[in-house]
Protein backbone atom coordinates (compact mmCIF):
# COMPACT_ATOMS: atom_id res chain seq x y z
CA UNK A 1 0.00 0.00 0.00
CA UNK A 2 1.67 3.59 -1.04
CA UNK A 3 2.28 5.95 2.00
CA UNK A 4 -0.59 8.78 2.18
CA UNK A 5 0.81 11.92 0.69
CA UNK A 6 -0.04 13.86 3.98
CA UNK A 7 2.40 11.41 5.56
CA UNK A 8 5.73 11.62 3.49
CA UNK A 9 4.56 15.73 4.07
CA UNK A 10 4.71 15.58 7.39
CA UNK A 11 8.23 14.15 7.67
CA UNK A 12 9.61 16.19 5.02
CA UNK A 13 7.90 19.29 6.97
CA UNK A 14 9.56 18.24 10.01
CA UNK A 15 12.92 16.85 8.87
CA UNK A 16 13.64 19.78 6.47
CA UNK A 17 11.76 22.83 8.16
CA UNK A 18 10.79 21.75 11.88
CA UNK A 19 7.31 22.39 10.96
CA UNK A 20 4.21 20.29 12.35
CA UNK A 21 1.14 19.70 10.42
CA UNK A 22 -0.97 22.60 12.47
CA UNK A 23 -4.98 21.48 11.20
CA UNK A 24 -6.70 19.01 9.79
CA UNK A 25 -7.58 21.27 6.89
CA UNK A 26 -3.68 20.86 6.04
CA UNK A 27 -3.61 17.33 5.99
CA UNK A 28 -6.26 17.40 3.37
CA UNK A 29 -4.36 20.25 1.50
CA UNK A 30 -1.23 17.90 1.52
CA UNK A 31 -3.03 14.77 0.11
CA UNK A 32 -4.43 16.94 -2.41
CA UNK A 33 -0.82 17.33 -4.25
CA UNK A 34 -1.75 14.59 -5.85
CA UNK A 35 -3.46 16.51 -8.39
CA UNK A 36 -0.09 18.32 -9.01
CA UNK A 37 2.11 15.70 -8.65
CA UNK A 38 -0.16 13.65 -11.85
CA UNK A 39 0.40 17.20 -13.64
CA UNK A 40 4.40 17.09 -13.27
CA UNK A 41 4.39 13.28 -14.28
CA UNK A 42 2.38 14.12 -17.42
CA UNK A 43 4.73 16.89 -18.40
CA UNK A 44 8.22 14.86 -17.57
CA UNK A 45 10.54 15.09 -20.52
CA UNK A 46 9.66 18.78 -21.48
CA UNK A 47 12.62 20.64 -19.83
CA UNK A 48 15.85 20.75 -21.87
CA UNK A 49 19.08 19.86 -19.77
CA UNK A 50 20.30 23.30 -20.71
CA UNK A 51 17.01 25.16 -18.93
CA UNK A 52 18.10 27.56 -16.67
CA UNK A 53 15.55 29.61 -14.46
CA UNK A 54 16.47 33.12 -16.01
CA UNK A 55 14.79 33.52 -19.01
CA UNK A 56 11.64 34.46 -18.34
CA UNK A 57 12.35 38.27 -18.20
CA UNK A 58 14.21 38.05 -21.73
CA UNK A 59 10.73 36.80 -22.78
CA UNK A 60 8.53 39.25 -21.37
CA UNK A 61 11.10 41.68 -23.58
CA UNK A 62 11.07 39.51 -26.64
CA UNK A 63 7.11 39.12 -26.77
CA UNK A 64 5.99 42.35 -25.69
CA UNK A 65 3.67 44.68 -27.64
CA UNK A 66 5.59 46.47 -30.33
CA UNK A 67 5.65 50.65 -29.72
CA UNK A 68 4.03 52.61 -32.11
CA UNK B 1 -24.93 70.00 0.82
CA UNK B 2 -27.74 67.33 1.50
CA UNK B 3 -27.20 64.15 1.44
CA UNK B 4 -28.06 63.13 -1.58
CA UNK B 5 -25.75 65.63 -3.36
CA UNK B 6 -23.17 63.96 -1.05
CA UNK B 7 -23.85 61.11 -2.31
CA UNK B 8 -23.57 61.83 -5.61
CA UNK B 9 -20.29 62.84 -5.50
CA UNK B 10 -19.02 59.66 -4.80
CA UNK B 11 -20.63 57.85 -7.32
CA UNK B 12 -18.88 60.16 -9.49
CA UNK B 13 -15.31 58.18 -11.30
CA UNK B 14 -12.10 58.46 -10.92
CA UNK B 15 -11.93 61.00 -13.76
CA UNK B 16 -15.12 63.10 -13.28
CA UNK B 17 -13.93 63.48 -9.59
CA UNK B 18 -10.92 64.91 -10.70
CA UNK B 19 -12.07 67.14 -13.24
CA UNK B 20 -14.88 68.50 -10.69
CA UNK B 21 -12.14 69.29 -7.88
CA UNK B 22 -10.03 70.63 -11.55
CA UNK B 23 -13.46 73.49 -12.26
CA UNK B 24 -13.37 74.07 -8.55
CA UNK B 25 -16.56 72.57 -7.88
CA UNK B 26 -15.58 70.42 -5.47
CA UNK B 27 -12.57 71.14 -2.62
CA UNK B 28 -10.39 68.06 -1.72
CA UNK B 29 -11.81 68.67 1.89
CA UNK B 30 -15.11 68.42 0.82
CA UNK B 31 -14.64 65.09 -1.13
CA UNK B 32 -12.72 63.87 1.65
CA UNK B 33 -15.66 64.56 4.24
CA UNK B 34 -18.12 62.54 2.32
CA UNK B 35 -15.72 59.56 1.91
CA UNK B 36 -15.45 59.58 5.52
CA UNK B 37 -19.01 59.97 6.19
CA UNK B 38 -19.45 57.40 3.86
CA UNK B 39 -17.02 54.57 5.58
CA UNK B 40 -19.21 55.63 8.98
CA UNK B 41 -22.72 55.10 7.14
CA UNK B 42 -22.14 51.98 5.01
CA UNK B 43 -18.96 50.20 5.73
CA UNK B 44 -20.54 48.64 9.21
CA UNK B 45 -22.33 46.16 6.53
CA UNK B 46 -19.26 45.53 4.07
CA UNK B 47 -16.49 45.38 6.69
CA UNK B 48 -13.90 47.05 3.86
CA UNK B 49 -11.94 49.03 6.03
CA UNK B 50 -9.33 47.67 8.80
CA UNK B 51 -8.32 51.32 9.88
CA UNK B 52 -9.01 55.09 8.85
CA UNK B 53 -7.13 57.94 10.25
CA UNK B 54 -9.87 60.64 9.33
CA UNK B 55 -8.21 63.60 10.74
CA UNK B 56 -4.97 62.83 9.22
CA UNK B 57 -6.38 62.52 5.86
CA UNK B 58 -8.72 65.82 6.28
CA UNK B 59 -5.40 67.54 7.06
CA UNK B 60 -3.98 66.35 3.84
CA UNK B 61 -6.83 67.41 1.75
CA UNK B 62 -6.79 71.17 3.35
CA UNK B 63 -2.97 71.17 2.07
CA UNK B 64 -4.06 70.01 -1.32
CA UNK B 65 -6.62 72.71 -1.49
CA UNK B 66 -4.41 75.46 -0.27
CA UNK B 67 -1.97 74.13 -3.00
CA UNK B 68 -3.94 74.20 -5.94
CA UNK B 69 -5.55 77.79 -5.23
CA UNK B 70 -1.51 78.84 -4.96
CA UNK B 71 -1.53 78.06 -8.72
CA UNK B 72 1.36 75.63 -8.07
CA UNK B 73 1.69 72.49 -10.54
CA UNK B 74 -0.82 69.59 -10.02
CA UNK B 75 -0.59 65.74 -10.11
CA UNK B 76 -3.17 63.92 -11.54
CA UNK B 77 -4.85 62.60 -8.48
CA UNK B 78 -5.00 66.05 -6.80
CA UNK B 79 -7.48 66.15 -3.89
CA UNK B 80 -8.52 62.89 -4.51
CA UNK B 81 -9.50 60.09 -2.00
CA UNK B 82 -8.52 56.72 -1.67
CA UNK B 83 -7.94 54.27 0.62
CA UNK B 84 -5.60 51.14 0.05
CA UNK B 85 -5.48 46.92 0.43
CA UNK B 86 -3.18 47.13 3.95
CA UNK B 87 -0.19 45.87 2.67
CA UNK B 88 1.38 49.22 1.34
CA UNK B 89 3.93 50.34 3.93
CA UNK B 90 4.21 53.86 4.96
CA UNK B 91 6.85 54.76 7.29
CA UNK B 92 5.18 54.75 10.75
CA UNK B 93 1.61 53.97 9.55
CA UNK B 94 -0.20 50.54 10.73
CA UNK B 95 0.42 47.73 7.96
CA UNK B 96 -1.71 44.83 9.28
CA UNK B 97 -1.28 42.64 6.16
CA UNK B 98 -4.87 41.03 7.21
CA UNK B 99 -3.26 39.21 9.60
CA UNK B 100 -2.86 38.93 13.37
CA UNK B 101 0.59 38.17 13.13
CA UNK B 102 1.18 41.93 12.17
CA UNK B 103 -1.62 43.22 14.08
CA UNK B 104 0.96 46.06 15.32
CA UNK B 105 3.14 45.97 12.61
CA UNK B 106 4.30 49.68 11.65
CA UNK B 107 7.09 49.90 8.82
CA UNK B 108 10.17 51.86 8.82
CA UNK B 109 10.21 53.09 4.81
CA UNK B 110 7.22 53.64 2.78
CA UNK B 111 6.43 52.04 -0.85
CA UNK B 112 7.35 53.51 -3.95
CA UNK B 113 3.55 53.20 -4.70
CA UNK B 114 2.00 54.84 -1.88
CA UNK B 115 5.01 57.95 -2.92
CA UNK B 116 4.16 58.09 -6.18
CA UNK B 117 0.15 58.00 -5.32
CA UNK B 118 0.96 60.60 -2.87
CA UNK B 119 2.89 62.75 -4.90
CA UNK B 120 0.36 62.88 -7.80
CA UNK B 121 -2.18 64.04 -5.22
CA UNK B 122 -3.66 61.75 -3.78
CA UNK B 123 -5.26 61.77 0.16
CA UNK B 124 -5.05 57.86 1.75
CA UNK B 125 -7.75 57.36 3.69
CA UNK B 126 -6.64 54.41 5.31
CA UNK B 127 -5.73 50.39 4.72
CA UNK B 128 -8.66 48.14 3.74
CA UNK B 129 -9.54 45.03 4.75
CA UNK B 130 -7.75 42.05 3.04
CA UNK B 131 -7.56 38.22 2.95
CA UNK B 132 -4.77 36.90 5.37
CA UNK B 133 -1.35 37.99 3.74
CA UNK B 134 -3.11 38.21 0.64
CA UNK B 135 -3.34 34.57 0.07
CA UNK B 136 -7.52 33.37 -0.40
CA UNK B 137 -9.14 34.32 -3.32
CA UNK B 138 -12.80 34.55 -1.77
CA UNK B 139 -12.02 37.62 0.79
CA UNK B 140 -12.51 35.93 4.12
CA UNK B 141 -10.47 36.95 7.19
CA UNK B 142 -10.84 36.07 10.81
CA UNK B 143 -8.72 38.26 12.69
CA UNK B 144 -11.02 41.70 11.08
CA UNK B 145 -14.04 39.83 9.95
CA UNK B 146 -15.25 38.75 6.65
CA UNK B 147 -15.44 41.85 3.84
CA UNK B 148 -18.84 41.34 2.57
CA UNK B 149 -20.15 42.02 -0.97
CA UNK B 150 -22.02 45.20 -1.21
CA UNK B 151 -24.25 43.90 -3.99
CA UNK B 152 -25.21 41.09 -1.03
CA UNK B 153 -23.74 40.69 2.16
CA UNK B 154 -23.72 37.12 2.26
CA UNK B 155 -21.64 36.56 -0.55
CA UNK B 156 -18.19 36.47 -1.02
CA UNK B 157 -16.48 40.19 -2.06
CA UNK B 158 -13.28 37.59 -4.07
CA UNK B 159 -9.89 38.48 -2.67
CA UNK B 160 -7.51 38.76 -1.66
CA UNK B 161 -8.02 42.04 -2.17
CA UNK B 162 -11.13 42.08 -0.43
CA UNK B 163 -11.83 45.46 0.84
CA UNK B 164 -10.71 47.56 -2.33
CA UNK B 165 -13.31 45.79 -4.26
CA UNK B 166 -15.85 45.96 -1.56
CA UNK B 167 -14.48 49.88 -0.84
CA UNK B 168 -14.86 50.82 -5.08
CA UNK B 169 -18.11 48.95 -5.59
CA UNK B 170 -20.10 50.47 -2.49
CA UNK B 171 -18.28 54.11 -3.64
CA UNK B 172 -16.63 55.09 -0.83
CA UNK B 173 -13.52 55.97 -2.54
CA UNK B 174 -12.68 56.52 -6.43
CA UNK B 175 -9.91 53.67 -6.67
CA UNK B 176 -7.64 51.45 -4.57
CA UNK B 177 -4.56 49.85 -4.48
CA UNK B 178 -4.96 46.05 -4.81
CA UNK B 179 -2.21 43.19 -5.66
CA UNK B 180 -2.48 39.99 -7.52
CA UNK B 181 -0.43 37.25 -7.54
CA UNK B 182 -3.12 34.49 -8.39
CA UNK B 183 -6.47 36.50 -9.55
CA UNK B 184 -6.12 38.93 -6.22
CA UNK B 185 -7.29 41.82 -8.39
CA UNK B 186 -9.47 40.84 -11.29
CA UNK B 187 -11.26 38.15 -9.00
CA UNK B 188 -12.50 40.97 -6.31
CA UNK B 189 -13.03 43.80 -9.36
CA UNK B 190 -15.48 40.90 -10.94
CA UNK B 191 -16.92 40.13 -8.44
CA UNK B 192 -17.95 43.56 -6.72
CA UNK B 193 -18.57 44.80 -10.17
CA UNK B 194 -15.52 47.34 -11.10
CA UNK B 195 -12.66 47.31 -12.92
CA UNK B 196 -9.31 46.34 -12.17
CA UNK B 197 -6.16 46.18 -13.65
CA UNK B 198 -2.91 43.57 -13.27
CA UNK B 199 -0.30 44.97 -15.40
CA UNK B 200 2.80 43.07 -17.12
CA UNK B 201 4.95 41.04 -14.41
CA UNK B 202 7.76 44.15 -13.38
CA UNK B 203 5.41 46.74 -14.65
CA UNK B 204 5.31 48.37 -10.88
CA UNK B 205 7.47 48.11 -8.41
CA UNK B 206 7.06 46.23 -5.14
CA UNK B 207 9.16 48.51 -3.05
CA UNK B 208 7.69 48.32 0.18
CA UNK B 209 5.06 46.51 -0.44
CA UNK B 210 3.82 43.23 1.60
CA UNK B 211 5.38 39.97 -0.34
CA UNK B 212 3.91 36.64 -1.03
CA UNK B 213 5.50 35.28 -4.19
CA UNK B 214 8.57 37.25 -5.53
CA UNK B 215 7.89 35.68 -9.18
CA UNK B 216 4.20 36.54 -9.51
CA UNK B 217 2.83 39.65 -7.06
CA UNK B 218 1.26 42.34 -8.93
CA UNK B 219 0.19 45.90 -8.15
CA UNK B 220 -2.79 47.34 -9.51
CA UNK B 221 -5.83 49.76 -8.80
CA UNK B 222 -9.28 48.84 -8.53
CA UNK B 223 -11.95 51.60 -9.94
CA UNK B 224 -14.82 52.40 -11.34
CA UNK B 225 -13.68 52.37 -14.65
CA UNK B 226 -11.56 51.47 -17.38
CA UNK B 227 -10.34 55.13 -17.56
CA UNK B 228 -10.06 55.39 -14.39
CA UNK B 229 -7.40 52.92 -14.10
CA UNK B 230 -5.37 53.87 -17.13
CA UNK B 231 -4.86 57.61 -15.06
CA UNK B 232 -4.30 55.31 -11.77
CA UNK B 233 -1.64 52.66 -13.60
CA UNK B 234 0.06 55.97 -15.37
CA UNK B 235 0.84 57.35 -11.92
CA UNK B 236 2.65 54.07 -10.59
CA UNK B 237 3.93 52.12 -13.24
CA UNK B 238 7.63 52.50 -14.24
CA UNK B 239 10.85 51.80 -13.04
CA UNK B 240 11.93 51.79 -9.32
CA UNK B 241 15.54 52.23 -8.36
CA UNK B 242 14.65 50.51 -5.62
CA UNK B 243 13.01 47.49 -6.76
CA UNK B 244 15.81 46.03 -9.39
CA UNK B 245 13.17 43.61 -10.59
CA UNK B 246 10.76 46.51 -12.15
CA UNK B 247 11.16 46.87 -15.64
CA UNK B 248 12.92 50.10 -17.39
CA UNK B 249 10.06 49.98 -20.18
CA UNK B 250 8.99 53.19 -21.17
CA UNK B 251 5.72 54.23 -19.59
CA UNK B 252 3.09 55.48 -22.43
CA UNK B 253 0.28 57.58 -22.10
CA UNK B 254 -2.36 55.19 -20.84
CA UNK B 255 -5.40 57.59 -21.13
CA UNK B 256 -4.24 58.93 -24.74
CA UNK B 257 -4.52 55.15 -26.08
CA UNK B 258 -8.58 55.01 -24.54
CA UNK B 259 -10.20 56.36 -28.29
CA UNK B 260 -12.94 54.19 -28.45
CA UNK B 261 -11.91 52.39 -31.74
CA UNK B 262 -11.46 48.95 -31.82
CA UNK B 263 -11.85 48.23 -35.54
CA UNK B 264 -9.94 45.63 -36.83
CA UNK B 265 -8.53 44.62 -33.56
CA UNK B 266 -8.57 41.34 -33.37
CA UNK B 267 -9.75 39.25 -30.36
CA UNK B 268 -9.37 35.77 -29.59
CA UNK B 269 -11.59 33.56 -27.36
CA UNK B 270 -10.14 30.32 -26.38
CA UNK B 271 -11.39 26.79 -27.26
CA UNK B 272 -9.69 25.20 -24.70
CA UNK B 273 -9.82 25.03 -20.71
CA UNK B 274 -11.23 28.55 -19.89
CA UNK B 275 -14.49 27.62 -20.77
CA UNK B 276 -14.29 24.01 -18.85
CA UNK B 277 -17.41 23.35 -17.04
CA UNK B 278 -18.80 27.29 -16.87
CA UNK B 279 -22.13 28.26 -15.30
CA UNK B 280 -24.48 28.87 -18.70
CA UNK B 281 -25.04 32.22 -16.36
CA UNK B 282 -21.53 33.64 -17.00
CA UNK B 283 -20.90 31.88 -20.25
CA UNK B 284 -24.75 34.30 -21.69
CA UNK B 285 -23.15 36.95 -19.77
CA UNK B 286 -19.78 36.40 -21.65
CA UNK B 287 -21.51 36.01 -24.96
CA UNK B 288 -23.36 38.91 -25.12
CA UNK B 289 -20.25 40.89 -24.33
CA UNK B 290 -18.76 39.31 -27.22
CA UNK B 291 -21.33 40.96 -29.46
CA UNK B 292 -21.24 44.30 -27.87
CA UNK B 293 -17.21 44.24 -29.06
CA UNK B 294 -18.18 42.89 -32.63
CA UNK B 295 -20.64 45.58 -33.22
CA UNK B 296 -17.38 48.18 -32.09
CA UNK B 297 -15.79 46.88 -35.31
CA UNK B 298 -13.28 44.31 -33.24
CA UNK B 299 -12.96 40.51 -35.46
CA UNK B 300 -13.55 37.86 -32.71
CA UNK B 301 -11.61 34.51 -33.24
CA UNK B 302 -11.24 31.35 -31.78
CA UNK B 303 -7.61 30.65 -30.49
CA UNK B 304 -6.39 27.40 -28.77
CA UNK B 305 -3.66 28.59 -25.71
CA UNK B 306 -0.88 26.26 -26.56
CA UNK B 307 0.69 24.31 -22.73
CA UNK B 308 -2.15 25.16 -20.61
CA UNK B 309 -1.71 21.71 -18.49
CA UNK B 310 1.94 22.98 -18.06
CA UNK B 311 0.64 26.80 -17.35
CA UNK B 312 -1.94 25.05 -14.78
CA UNK B 313 0.38 23.14 -13.33
CA UNK B 314 3.55 25.52 -12.57
CA UNK B 315 1.33 28.88 -12.07
CA UNK B 316 0.13 26.05 -9.16
CA UNK B 317 3.45 25.71 -7.86
CA UNK B 318 5.53 28.70 -7.47
CA UNK B 319 3.38 30.78 -5.69
CA UNK B 320 3.03 28.19 -2.92
CA UNK B 321 6.20 27.76 -3.20
CA UNK B 322 7.88 31.09 -2.41
CA UNK B 323 4.86 31.91 -0.06
CA UNK B 324 5.53 28.91 1.69
CA UNK B 325 8.88 30.06 2.03
CA UNK B 326 8.03 33.45 3.09
CA UNK B 327 6.50 32.47 6.09
CA UNK B 328 8.28 29.45 7.44
CA UNK B 329 9.21 30.63 10.70
CA UNK B 330 6.14 31.55 11.96
CA UNK B 331 4.87 28.70 10.58
CA UNK B 332 7.30 27.29 12.94
CA UNK B 333 6.69 29.49 16.00
CA UNK B 334 2.87 30.72 15.91
CA UNK B 335 1.09 28.34 13.65
CA UNK B 336 -2.19 28.69 15.82
CA UNK B 337 -2.06 32.40 14.89
CA UNK B 338 -2.81 32.21 11.10
CA UNK B 339 -6.35 31.17 9.68
CA UNK B 340 -6.99 27.42 9.37
CA UNK B 341 -7.61 27.59 5.76
CA UNK B 342 -4.10 29.60 5.23
CA UNK B 343 -1.75 27.58 7.27
CA UNK B 344 -3.50 24.54 6.15
CA UNK B 345 -2.35 26.12 2.99
CA UNK B 346 1.29 27.35 3.68
CA UNK B 347 2.20 23.74 4.94
CA UNK B 348 2.24 21.49 2.00
CA UNK B 349 4.36 23.59 0.47
CA UNK B 350 6.97 22.23 2.53
CA UNK B 351 6.55 19.10 0.78
CA UNK B 352 6.64 19.91 -3.07
CA UNK B 353 10.74 19.10 -4.34
CA UNK B 354 12.65 21.95 -5.04
CA UNK B 355 13.49 20.22 -8.13
CA UNK B 356 9.59 20.92 -9.04
CA UNK B 357 9.71 24.49 -8.25
CA UNK B 358 12.91 24.96 -10.50
CA UNK B 359 11.61 23.23 -13.19
CA UNK B 360 7.98 25.58 -12.83
CA UNK B 361 9.95 28.75 -13.05
CA UNK B 362 12.78 26.83 -15.73
CA UNK B 363 10.25 26.97 -18.76
CA UNK B 364 8.17 30.29 -17.72
CA UNK B 365 9.77 31.94 -20.63
CA UNK B 366 10.17 29.26 -23.17
CA UNK B 367 6.22 29.19 -22.40
CA UNK B 368 5.70 32.64 -22.35
CA UNK B 369 7.16 32.46 -25.70
CA UNK B 370 5.05 29.71 -27.26
CA UNK B 371 1.83 30.91 -25.92
CA UNK B 372 2.60 34.29 -27.40
CA UNK B 373 3.95 33.21 -31.01
CA UNK B 374 0.88 31.12 -31.46
CA UNK B 375 -1.86 33.31 -29.35
CA UNK B 376 -0.55 37.20 -30.63
CA UNK B 377 0.63 35.71 -34.01
CA UNK B 378 -3.05 35.58 -34.59
CA UNK B 379 -5.06 38.08 -32.56
CA UNK B 380 -4.24 41.31 -30.78
CA UNK B 381 -5.86 40.38 -27.24
CA UNK B 382 -7.71 37.26 -25.99
CA UNK B 383 -10.51 37.67 -23.34
CA UNK B 384 -12.04 34.82 -20.75
CA UNK B 385 -14.34 34.85 -18.10
CA UNK B 386 -12.88 36.34 -15.37
CA UNK B 387 -14.52 33.38 -13.28
CA UNK B 388 -16.22 30.00 -14.69
CA UNK B 389 -18.53 30.00 -11.62
CA UNK B 390 -21.28 32.26 -10.29
CA UNK B 391 -20.66 34.40 -7.17
CA UNK B 392 -20.22 31.69 -4.16
CA UNK B 393 -21.31 32.48 -0.59
CA UNK B 394 -19.10 33.16 2.17
CA UNK B 395 -20.57 29.95 3.84
CA UNK B 396 -19.89 27.61 0.99
CA UNK B 397 -15.75 28.75 0.52
CA UNK B 398 -15.70 29.06 4.33
CA UNK B 399 -12.65 26.42 5.18
CA UNK B 400 -12.22 27.44 9.02
CA UNK B 401 -16.21 26.86 9.80
CA UNK B 402 -15.54 23.14 8.09
CA UNK B 403 -17.97 24.00 5.67
CA UNK B 404 -18.50 20.66 2.78
CA UNK B 405 -16.66 21.11 -0.22
CA UNK B 406 -15.08 24.72 0.66
CA UNK B 407 -11.55 23.07 -0.26
CA UNK B 408 -12.60 22.99 -3.68
CA UNK B 409 -14.49 25.49 -4.11
CA UNK B 410 -12.34 28.43 -2.74
CA UNK B 411 -9.78 26.63 -5.41
CA UNK B 412 -12.09 26.63 -8.40
CA UNK B 413 -12.65 30.65 -7.75
CA UNK B 414 -9.11 31.20 -9.46
CA UNK B 415 -8.89 28.99 -12.19
CA UNK B 416 -8.98 31.42 -15.17
CA UNK B 417 -6.71 34.17 -13.19
CA UNK B 418 -3.94 31.73 -11.88
CA UNK B 419 -2.64 31.15 -15.64
CA UNK B 420 -2.12 34.62 -16.51
CA UNK B 421 0.17 35.27 -13.46
CA UNK B 422 2.36 32.60 -14.09
CA UNK B 423 2.51 33.59 -17.67
CA UNK B 424 3.62 37.58 -17.02
CA UNK B 425 0.74 38.90 -19.29
CA UNK B 426 -1.08 42.02 -18.40
CA UNK B 427 -4.74 41.29 -17.67
CA UNK B 428 -8.25 43.79 -17.07
CA UNK B 429 -11.31 42.50 -15.28
CA UNK B 430 -14.12 44.04 -16.31
CA UNK B 431 -17.87 43.71 -15.23
CA UNK B 432 -20.40 42.53 -18.00
CA UNK B 433 -23.49 41.23 -16.44
CA UNK B 434 -25.40 40.58 -13.29
CA UNK B 435 -26.01 36.73 -12.69
CA UNK B 436 -29.77 35.84 -11.06
CA UNK B 437 -28.65 35.87 -7.57
CA UNK B 438 -27.98 39.59 -8.06
CA UNK B 439 -24.31 39.58 -8.27
CA UNK B 440 -21.53 40.95 -10.50
CA UNK B 441 -19.93 38.91 -13.55
CA UNK B 442 -16.77 39.88 -15.34
CA UNK B 443 -14.83 39.35 -17.84
CA UNK B 444 -10.92 39.69 -18.49
CA UNK B 445 -8.59 40.97 -21.17
CA UNK B 446 -5.11 39.91 -21.80
CA UNK B 447 -2.88 41.28 -23.75
CA UNK B 448 1.14 40.96 -25.09
CA UNK B 449 3.73 41.95 -22.33
CA UNK B 450 3.53 45.49 -21.85
CA UNK B 451 0.44 45.98 -23.91
CA UNK B 452 -1.44 47.72 -20.97
CA UNK B 453 -2.61 50.47 -23.06
CA UNK B 454 -4.47 47.91 -25.54
CA UNK B 455 -6.04 45.93 -23.01
CA UNK B 456 -7.33 49.02 -21.11
CA UNK B 457 -8.50 50.71 -24.58
CA UNK B 458 -10.77 47.43 -25.43
CA UNK B 459 -12.30 47.72 -21.68
CA UNK B 460 -12.55 51.54 -21.88
CA UNK B 461 -14.60 50.29 -25.72
CA UNK B 462 -16.50 48.35 -24.19
CA UNK B 463 -17.68 50.85 -21.54
CA UNK B 464 -18.40 53.66 -23.48
CA UNK B 465 -21.48 50.88 -24.86
CA UNK B 466 -22.22 49.48 -21.41
CA UNK B 467 -23.78 50.29 -17.97
CA UNK B 468 -22.37 47.54 -16.16
CA UNK B 469 -20.07 49.88 -14.50
CA UNK B 470 -21.92 51.93 -13.61
CA UNK B 471 -24.63 49.84 -11.48
CA UNK B 472 -24.59 50.54 -8.00
CA UNK B 473 -25.30 47.79 -5.07
CA UNK B 474 -28.93 48.07 -3.90
CA UNK B 475 -27.93 49.51 -0.79
CA UNK B 476 -25.32 51.90 -1.47
CA UNK B 477 -27.07 55.21 -2.16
Amino acid sequence: MQTPLRDIVAVQAQTWSGISQPNEAAGVMADALAASIAGFTALRGQLAFEDEPSSFEAALQATKEPQP
Amino acid sequence: MNAAAKSSLLHLSLTDAADALKDGSVTAVELTTVALEAFTRIDKAINSAIWLEGAAALEAAEALDKKRKSGATLGPLHGLPLAHKDMYYKAGKLSTCGSAIRKDFRPGYTATVMERLEEAGSVTLGGLNMAEFAQNPTGHNQHYGHCRNPWHTDYCTGGSSSGSGAAVAARLVYGALGSDTGGSIRLPAAICGVTGIKATQTRVSRHGVMPLSFSADNVGPLTQTARDAARFLGVIAGHDPKDPTSSAEPVPDYEAALTGDIRGMRIGVPTNYFFDGIDPEVQAAFDAMVAVLEARGAIILPVTIPHMDAVATYGGIVSRVEGGTIHAQWMRERPQDYAVHLSGRLYPSQGIPGTYYIEALARRGAILKAVAAAVFGVCDAFITPTLRMKVPTLLATDIDAGTPGAIETFQDVSINTRPINYLGLPSVSVPCGLDSNGLPIGFQIQGRPFAEARVLKIADAYQRDTGWHRRLPPNVS
